[in-house]
């Protein structure tokens, strides 16, 4: 295949038969209980230097809490996948954790020129459909995926991309590696024991994101009976065979929405968006991570019920979200 | 529909943009602001079954207004009766079949080919520029929709003879770049629209050209805040001043706190003329 033009960014490498080997040999085919803390669960499945990855984001159904225990456990030399974000970058990088990140979009503010400038991070460009695209050919076990966009633009010398002529009609193509992150976080409305999971409403690319990575950590509102999927199986959107790790977490997404459960902490939102707008988020990290030793405890010193109340009684849609 | 008498800039841009949306066409609006804006306010006065996607699969919503801050995507408001969810994935996958007929999107700064830059203001390398978010569902957009409007100032900053960043294609470097980077056939940007004026693209140049202006600038105050000089139609027509319907709508339902809108200058009917508001602001 001839290449017209490739770009000069790092990217981690495809591996379609190692992923597939490391499937072979560390994913339990049985129905297993993997129900744990957010503590062990990050523990045993997030390592330096890997590849993370995690749907949805910070304000919007993104696993929040989990997020906030990786920074808590300090974890380093993340490589992130930064698709459709406002902040959780920007605290991870903020907070040591990651030293590069491939971009859809992040969320503007002084932080990146800053940590970028002062050698903290690097960065690779890309847009948001095309990190769900290069997921969707990592879910796929496939090495790469054809796309009909990103050529032309000044992110695709910035990333792995290549433009080449398509063998079979001869035109140009854009080609992107696939992606499969060490490991990812998603928050889901519903999960079993086993890793069945249930997602209500839109997602960014949540099943793709559980398929194309070799370690899975879910965050669940509700833990349910394996029974209830049994009983209404088109609505599963996560097998349990891809997922490690089950974690209980009500509120999971907080400061951020769930769907028909509750609504974004408004007044949370603008004290950490304004908090990376200036470029400081040290402050916003003590208070919510680092001066807490859990999500419980976050909800119990630092929200309160009330609040959580008043949260779930903003959310006044359920249509759709309900079984 | 009754002339408004006092208004912001960017209500005025969202107000010309509303009126481009047609009912049988379909559209992708970029991220949360002003984009999204014209499509509701064109929803609820002008086009109400016009079909509309957002980044996260939403098929067609009614979306229940206003929205809490930044929650305009996989949020419950947001995604209210809509005919389907989905996924940025299924999004992404309409607009590549050729689904969807005009993107609508902001940007930071737009060049002579109307590229878009969403990434970083001066150089990229070392983090010396100014950095932005990036590009996100914007690449997309500008590259599988049909056509793609632009929304921006008029300011020379942002009108440059060649963006610092291509985060998302215009015409790229002019007639047939965007086949060679391997886009479809057939898409292409189409209009910029900003508070001051309304650009279209020669078609055998693929450059931008200016149609229109607002009833309180004149020719040349466009072409002082612009880096280059653009094609100019036979014709420069003049833009409609917005109306109080559309300003209620604007106000009460989608913009309630000024944050988009609040930014910028005011104009004011003053003795039969639009001119400059003298303060400033929304109280």
């Amino acid at each position: 295949m001839e290449i017209i033009a490739e770009g000069r960014g790092d990217y981690l490498k495809p591996d379609p038969a190692g992923f597939r080997a490391w499937v072979r040999d560390h994913k339990p085919r049985t129905l297993i209980n993997k129900l744990m803390s957010e503590r062990e669960a990050v523990q045993r499945f997030v390592s330096d230097g890997d590849y993370f990855a995690y749907d949805c984001n910070y304000f919007q159904r993104g696993p929040s809490a989990l997020i906030r225990e990786v920074i808590r456990q300090g974890k380093k030399d993340l490589w992130v996948c930064g698709k459709f974000t406002y902040v959780a970058v920007a605290l991870l990088v903020e907070a040591g954790c990651a030293s590069k990140v491939d971009i859809g979009f992040v969320g503007f503010g002084p932080w990146l020129s800053k940590a970028v400038a002062a050698g903290r991070v690097q960065t690779y460009e890309y847009s948001n459909v095309v990190m769900t695209y290069r997921l969707q050919a990592g879910a796929q076990g496939l090495p790469f995926i054809a796309v009909r966009s990103f050529g032309g633009t000044d992110g695709f010398p910035h990333s792995g991309a290549k433009l080449v002529k398509d063998p079979f009609s001869g035109k140009p193509v854009v080609l992107l590696p696939a992606l499969n992150p060490d490991v990812s976080i998603i928050h889901v409305h519903q999960a079993d024991i086993y890793g069945n999971a249930r997602v209500f409403g839109t997602g960014i690319a949540h099943v793709e994101c559980a398929l194309a990575s070799k370690k899975v950590i879910l965050s669940a509102e509700e833990i349910i009976e394996t029974d209830e999927f049994r009983r209404d199986p088109g609505r599963t959107s996560i097998p349990h065979f891809v997922v490690d790790a089950v974690v209980h977490a009500p509120f999971g997404a907080y400061p951020g929405a769930v769907q028909g459960r509750y609504t974004s902490d408004v007044a949370h939102v603008v004290e950490c968006f304004g908090a990376m707008m200036q470029g400081n988020l040290q402050p916003y990290l003590e208070k919510w991570v680092y001066s807490v030793s859990s999500h419980e405890e976050t909800l119990e010193k630092r929200v309160g019920w009330k609040k959580l109340q008043e949260l779930q009684r903003r959310e006044t849609i359920r249509e759709g979200y309900t079984v | 529909m009754t002339p408004a008498t006092h208004f912001a800039e960017r209500e005025h841009l969202i107000c010309t943009v509303a009126r481009m949306i047609e009912e049988d066409k379909s559209y992708w609006v970029g991220g949360g602001g002003e984009p999204l804006y014209t499509i509701l306010l064109a929803q609820r006065l002008y086009t109400p079954g016009v079909q509309y996607l957002t980044e996260d699969g939403v098929v067609s919503p009614k979306a229940l207004l206003p929205f809490d801050p930044l929650m305009t995507m996989v949020a419950s408001g947001a995604g209210y009766r809509a005919l389907q969810w989905g996924t940025m994935n299924t999004a992404g996958n309409f607009a590549q079949l050729g689904y969807v007929d005009v993107g609508i999107l902001n940007t930071l700064q737009v060049d002579r080919f109307g590229n878009v830059n969403s990434t970083v203001l001066g150089p990229y390398e070392g983090g010396r520029g100014r950095r932005f978010g990036g590009p996100g569902g914007a690449d997309t957009i500008a590259a599988q929709c049909w056509r793609t409007i632009l929304m921006t100032d008029q300011q020379k900053r942002k009108f440059v003879e060649r963006v610092d960043f291509i985060s998302s294609p215009g015409f790229l470097e002019g007639p047939g770049a965007r086949e060679q980077a391997g886009l479809p056939a057939g898409t292409r940007p189409w209009r910029v629209v900003t508070p001051w004026a309304l650009f279209g693209y020669e078609e055998q140049s693929c450059e931008l050209m200016l149609m229109a202006v607002s009833p309180f600038v004149t020719v040349d105050m466009v072409l002082a805040e612009m880096s280059f000089t653009p094609k100019m139609a036979p014709k420069i027509a003049t833009l409609d001043p917005p109306t109080e319907e559309e300003l209620t709508v604007i106000r009460s339902s989608l913009d309630v706190e000024g944050q988009t809108t609040g930014r910028g200058q005011w104009i004011e009917l003053r003795e039969g003329k639009y001119v400059f508001a003298e303060t400033q602001g929304r109280e």
